[in-house]
């Protein structure tokens, strides 16, 4: 290309070969979410299958940026054996420091947060229906 | 080991130099007879030097069917630009402080019309049609009493349209309106004539037909004279019009790259309109891609292509086999959709989400075919990882 962005090596590995791709057939263990949009440059769904109240696998589809779907590819390895507590804690910024993420980009990972939540969300609220029809 | 080099589709940025030109220029430099300074009149040296300028400025001159006293010689495009607009609008103020001239024309364009406007000028930016195309009616209703300049570029570097400038600078000498035209794209890939399309000022550049970086010139009509204020002042070289030692091997090299480019552009046009259909027709069996630009009002060797579903900058990640630009190499170090395809219509993200193929005289069938197993590839990777429902996909 004329111009060329400097990327990390995490990210240009992630880039070429993303992990987890894909989402998971609906069932009463998976959990779906959604954030971004194609004009604001970045849609992520997040799917999740718990298994022992834990992450037991993640996959994800991203349309976004090389850092967007490095950052996607990479939180379906980081948040596998993920708590609800533990996934409640994670943020944006471990994700901008692992991949080295510049400032411009940050909002995209903000994107990638927000699904992280939606995940939380349904999580808690799985877990709520499960307490009610217990 | 240094990599492999891809695949070279940026002849609209810059086109590598001509064998025969990069010869021609190595004897100005190698041999000590023609290292005078062509200004040097009084010996040999100057005067032998002095007559490959000339002869540089008469195949120039030849190439836009141009005289040769008509040729003033400059660094490049974005110099005869600024010439022409700064120095034209300058020298008449007093006639009018009105200038026509369109939205996507070269940032060498923009940038001089931006400057003018801060010195009093008033500019009308004509938007163009879905196609690029600026019709010439346009132009016409957009004239006042006091327009002094029209300014169109002939052939679009970012979509390579053609635009009607004939009929445009046949409006504009009835009118007694000067016209001048940026045709830094044009040669050898579009007849170019003067003449006949009524043309008062052209800027040309010879690293866009297999010449060398660094050098252009302005054809500025001198019958009658058209009043031009120079930019640069000094030893007053060219008429007073451009000031500064003449490179001899550079002009020479423009002179012959000029000269093959007009003696050799049909043959050239055939087969590189045959590549670029070749790239388009593998392109579009991709599905979901859109040609900006009008489909044959066009030159044979630029290809400016949307894809859906996939995120520009992604996409330009993806492709490090192919040496392609998504807008104006002269802009696109910011990563800003291009303004041109903003001014066709198209959304921020579809004109992120571009790319301009060029092709040119050393382009191959076998890099063609090569370009469109890479762009199939990693569209067709890109698109299968983002969401099923997302509207682009």
């Amino acid at each position: 290309m004329t111009e060329r962005r400097e990327y990390s090596a995490l990210v240009e590995r992630h880039f070429a070969a993303p992990r987890n791709v894909g989402r998971f057939e609906p069932a009463f263990d998976v959990l779906v979410a959604r954030s971004g949009r194609v004009d604001q440059g970045i849609e992520v769904v997040l799917s999740a299958r718990i298994e022992a109240e834990r992450i037991a696998a993640l996959r994800h589809l991203v349309y976004g940026c090389p850092h967007s779907i490095a950052a996607a590819s990479w939180l379906t390895e980081r948040l596998v054996g993920a708590t609800l507590d533990e996934l409640a804690q994670w943020r944006w910024r471990e994700a901008a420091t692992a991949l080295d993420v510049p400032p411009e980009k940050w909002g995209r990972l903000l994107a990638i947060e927000d699904a992280v939540r939606g995940l939380e969300r349904a999580w808690r609220e799985r877990a709520s229906s499960r307490a009610r029809t217990a | 080991m240094n990599a492999p080099l891809p695949i070279y589709l940026d002849y609209a940025a810059t086109t590598p130099i001509d064998p025969r030109v990069a010869e021609a220029m190595i004897e100005c430099l190698r041999e000590p007879e023609l290292q005078g300074n062509p200004s040097s009149m009084g010996h040999e040296y100057g005067r032998r030097a002095r007559a490959r300028v000339e002869q540089a400025r008469a195949q120039v001159a030849a190439a836009v069917n141009g005289r040769p006293e008509c040729i003033v010689w400059t660094s490049g495009a974005t110099e005869s630009n600024n010439l022409a607009l700064l120095g034209v609008a300058r020298f008449h103020a007093d006639r009018g402080k009105h200038i026509v001239s369109s939205k996507t024309e070269h940032k060498a364009v923009l940038d001089a019309l931006k400057q003018l406007e801060s010195e009093g000028f008033f500019v009308t930016y004509l938007k163009p049609g879905a196609d690029g195309i600026v019709a010439p009616e346009q132009v016409s209703e957009a004239l006042r009493d006091d327009t002094q300049l029209v300014s169109l570029m002939h052939v679009n570097n970012e979509i390579g349209i053609i635009q009607d400038v004939g009929a445009i600078g046949r409006i504009c000498r009835e009118r007694g309106i000067l016209f001048h035209v940026d045709a830094a794209q044009s040669m050898g890939k579009v007849g170019i004539d003067v003449q006949a399309m009524c043309v008062d000022l052209l800027s040309l550049t010879a690293h866009k037909s297999y010449g060398p970086k660094g050098v252009g010139a302005l054809y500025v009509r001198r019958n009658p004279p058209v009043g031009l204020r120079p930019l640069i002042f000094g030893g007053g070289q060219e008429l007073g019009l451009r000031s500064g030692t003449l490179p001899t091997h550079q002009i020479v090299g423009m002179g012959l790259a000029c000269e093959i480019a007009e003696r050799e552009r049909e043959a050239d046009v055939a087969r590189i309109c045959a590549l670029r259909e070749r790239l388009w027709t593998g392109i579009s069996k991709l599905g979901r891609v859109e040609l900006n630009g009008h489909r044959t009002q066009r030159v044979c060797g630029v290809l400016n292509v949307s894809f859906h579903g996939v995120e520009g900058e992604s996409l330009k990640f993806a492709l490090t086999d192919l040496a392609v630009s998504s807008g104006s190499a002269c802009a696109s170090a910011s990563d800003a959709p291009s303004y041109v395809l903003r001014a066709l219509g198209r959304s921020d993200q579809l004109a992120q989400s571009s790319l301009r193929f060029s092709l040119g005289r050393f382009t191959t069938e076998a890099e063609i075919d090569a370009a469109i197993a890479a762009v199939t590839r990693e569209v067709e990777r890109l698109r299968a990882i983002a969401p099923a429902t997302s509207p682009a996909k």
